[in-house]
């Protein structure tokens, strides 16, 4: 009795020095910029590039909900947030007074994917936990970068159209900004499939802001000069419903087009019957970017890239989209539930 | 204020202070809030008083200092130029495709200075020698000018030489001494025929012209001047980023402009200083950092530098009237 009792404490203290290993092991393995110098409760910067528009609203409000959660939890005592307004210029600087004010993790959203490298690397080297989601920038000096695949995104919206046309006709192609990574990513993400199918024709292209206005605008342009169009490949949610509204003025003829889980798009699909294909970026990266930022604060191990899936939707679940319409705003995104769960399975995935 | 020329005796030591004085009335509340802003961030932020705090504060402020300059002395002529966002996107993409080509520093330094004159010459002889509107021809300009940053580099991308970035954007505080640098140059060019020329042309260009001052001239240099620090604001961007992006300019044409009407600079020409063009764009650099600091959200940040902007030009503005 006394001997097994005896080899059971052993066992014990055996155990218990196999898990300290394992956990210094994972305290080793800590996640990129990270040092380990910085303890819980921790400050977290949120450098937003614009928050006017909805899509980013809708981000910042997950944002706020998850930090209000980590605040319970005791490992977070504040969120400052910056708005650069647009200038990639002023975001630098934002993020120059993040550290200069010593935040213990950042948050990004860039604008410019290229101008934030070198005050980045400046706060990795302080050890910030910098986690970069939705627009990310080319260097390696943050914890983690996380996004949906914007190249796929092309390439699936594109495989649509030219399916839904049987590889032949004439088609519009609609682009967020020129010169912004997302949307040269979507557009080159369809170029191989679009020259494998010298039969698809493209009539015009554009570039506007992602809102709906101004894509109708260009729309009804093109419109007047081109009768006939048998498809619009857009790369953007906004897009596709300036461009439905387009087409609806003018009384002409719906025809199949892509998009995005964007409200107003989303109904119009449903209203005029469409024949459509739509995904999605997930407001929720907001918020799993600040889980995310905690996480390497707290030593676990990040990977340097978490890849999120993109979903499709189509005739076949559009309504459980448009179910939980009402939750959302008229200009906004109808962006699948998540929990934290989800969030550490994502993490979970090399 | 308005007899700007008088500059011309700066030899009359006293005279040339007392003018100095005189033209820093207008710009005089401005001074207060900007040496209030510095004070405030100081003592928000103490790195402020290190080397290097200083020069990343500095390094923000630079390229809006260069192009408020570029702003202001159009806007002394009279001109206006909407097209300087484009240029300085111009610039960074120039210097980030070639400085690390067979070009060099060098050769890409002098390309980005050649190609910034060049485009303000040819906009100031459009202006001035087929008497267009500034505001349509710099509004059409600058769309062939963003076109043409977005032919050289499609996204953003190139390289700077790291050792070049260091220098002009490390620790040091290097970007402030070639702003001090020139400013000095600014101060000298004033000394010429042409600078001469500069508030005359802008403020009264009839009579300047039958005074035998080289009206036509000084406003097609002003252009020039305009371009080149346009295009060197854009290389210093690159610096700063190590590397280019073809849209990175584009806030630069509202904040310049902002930046000199702040400093008291005015629509109609020959009205302001250079020296209130610089302070109202530091103004401007400050008011991020210090509503950062004091923890403002980001819709107090646009109430706030609305409210600041319309204080700093309009007290002046009162003052002056109920002299």
């Amino acid at each position: 009795m006394k001997k097994s009792s005896l080899f059971a404490s052993a066992s014990v203290l055996g155990l218990g020095i196999l898990v300290n290993v394992l956990g210094a092991s994972q305290a080793d393995a800590a996640a990129n910029c990270i040092k380990g110098d910085r303890k819980a409760p921790y400050t977290l910067g949120w450098a937003n590039i614009y928050s006017v528009p909805t899509w980013m609203k809708q981000t910042q409000g997950t944002i706020e909900a998850e930090v209000e959660q980590l605040k319970k939890e005791g490992l977070v005592d504040k969120l400052v947030v910056t708005d650069a307004q647009g200038d990639a210029n002023v975001q630098i600087q934002q993020i120059q007074s993040m550290i200069d004010a010593d935040v213990d993790g950042i948050i990004l959203i860039a604008g410019s994917s290229t101008a934030p490298a070198r005050v980045l690397a400046d706060a990795c080297a302080k050890g910030i936990a910098i986690i970069n989601f939705d627009s990310l920038v080319d260097t390696n000096d943050v914890t983690a970068k996380v996004n949906t695949d914007s190249h796929q995104w092309g390439e699936q919206a594109t495989k649509f159209m030219i399916d839904a046309l049987g590889g032949k006709g004439k088609i519009l192609i609609l682009n967020g900004p020129a010169g912004v990574s997302v949307s040269d990513d979507r557009r080159a993400g369809g170029n191989d499939l679009l020259k494998a199918n010298p039969d698809i024709q493209i009539l015009a292209e554009t570039n506007t802001a992602y809102n709906v206005a101004p894509a109708q605008e260009a729309v009804t342009s093109l419109l007047f000069a081109n009768p006939e169009i048998d498809g619009i490949l857009s790369f953007g949610g906004a897009l596709s419903a300036g461009a439905v509204l387009a087409l609806d003025k003018q009384g002409r003829e719906q025809v199949p087009i892509t998009g995005e889980n964007a409200r107003q798009f989303l109904e119009l699909w449903k209203e005029k019957g469409l024949k459509s294909w739509a995904t999605m970026q997930p407001n929720w990266l907001g918020a799993f970017a600040a889980y995310t930022a905690v996480q390497a604060l707290e030593g676990k191990d990040v990977p340097a890239f978490v890849k999120i899936p993109l979903p499709v939707i189509d005739n076949s679940n559009i309504d459980e989209y448009l179910a939980r319409a009402k939750d959302f705003p008229a200009d906004g995104y109808i962006f699948s539930p998540y929990d934290r769960d989800l969030f550490a399975k994502l993490l979970a995935q090399k | 204020m308005s007899h700007a020329s008088v500059s011309s005796t700066a030899r009359f030591g006293s005279l040339y202070w007392a003018i100095q004085a005189k033209r820093n009335i207008g710009v005089r509340g401005l001074f207060v809030v900007v040496l209030a802003f510095m004070v405030a961030y100081g003592f928000l932020f103490h790195g402020l008083f290190t080397g290097s705090g200083f020069a990343k504060f500095t390094q923000s402020w630079f390229p809006l200092a260069l192009v408020a300059m570029a702003q202001a002395i159009l806007m002394l002529t009279g001109g206006i130029s909407l097209a300087i966002g484009a240029l300085v996107s111009l610039g960074a993409v120039l210097a980030a495709t070639t400085m690390t080509g067979p070009l060099g520093v060098a050769g890409g330094a002098a390309l980005v200075s050649l190609v910034g004159l060049g485009i303000g010459a040819v906009t100031g002889v459009i202006v001035v020698k087929l008497r267009l509107p500034a505001i349509v021809v710099t509004l059409a300009g600058s769309f062939i000018i963003a076109g043409a940053a977005l032919l050289v580099l499609p996204r953003p991308g190139g390289a700077i030489p790291p050792w070049l970035s260091d220098l002009l954007a490390g620790n040091t505080p290097a970007a402030f001494g070639v702003l001090v640098v020139v400013v000095l140059l600014w101060k000298l060019y004033l000394a010429t025929p042409l600078g001469l020329s500069l508030y005359a042309a802008g403020e009264n260009p009839v009579g300047a012209y039958r005074s035998g001052v080289p009206v036509d001239a000084a406003r097609i240099a002003a252009y020039a001047i305009s371009g080149l620090l346009c295009t060197g604001a854009g290389l210093f961007v690159a610096a700063q980023t190590g590397s280019g992006d073809p849209i990175i300019g584009n806030s630069f044409t509202l904040n310049s402009i902002a930046a000199a009407v702040l400093g008291g600079i005015g629509f109609l020409g020959g009205q302001g200083t250079m020296r209130g063009a610089l302070a109202g764009s530091l103004l401007l650099s400050l008011m991020i950092s210090v509503m950062f600091f004091l923890g403002f959200t980001p819709v107090a940040q646009y109430v706030a530098q609305g409210l600041i902007i319309i204080g700093a030009v309009a007290i002046p503005q009162f003052r002056m009237r109920a002299r």
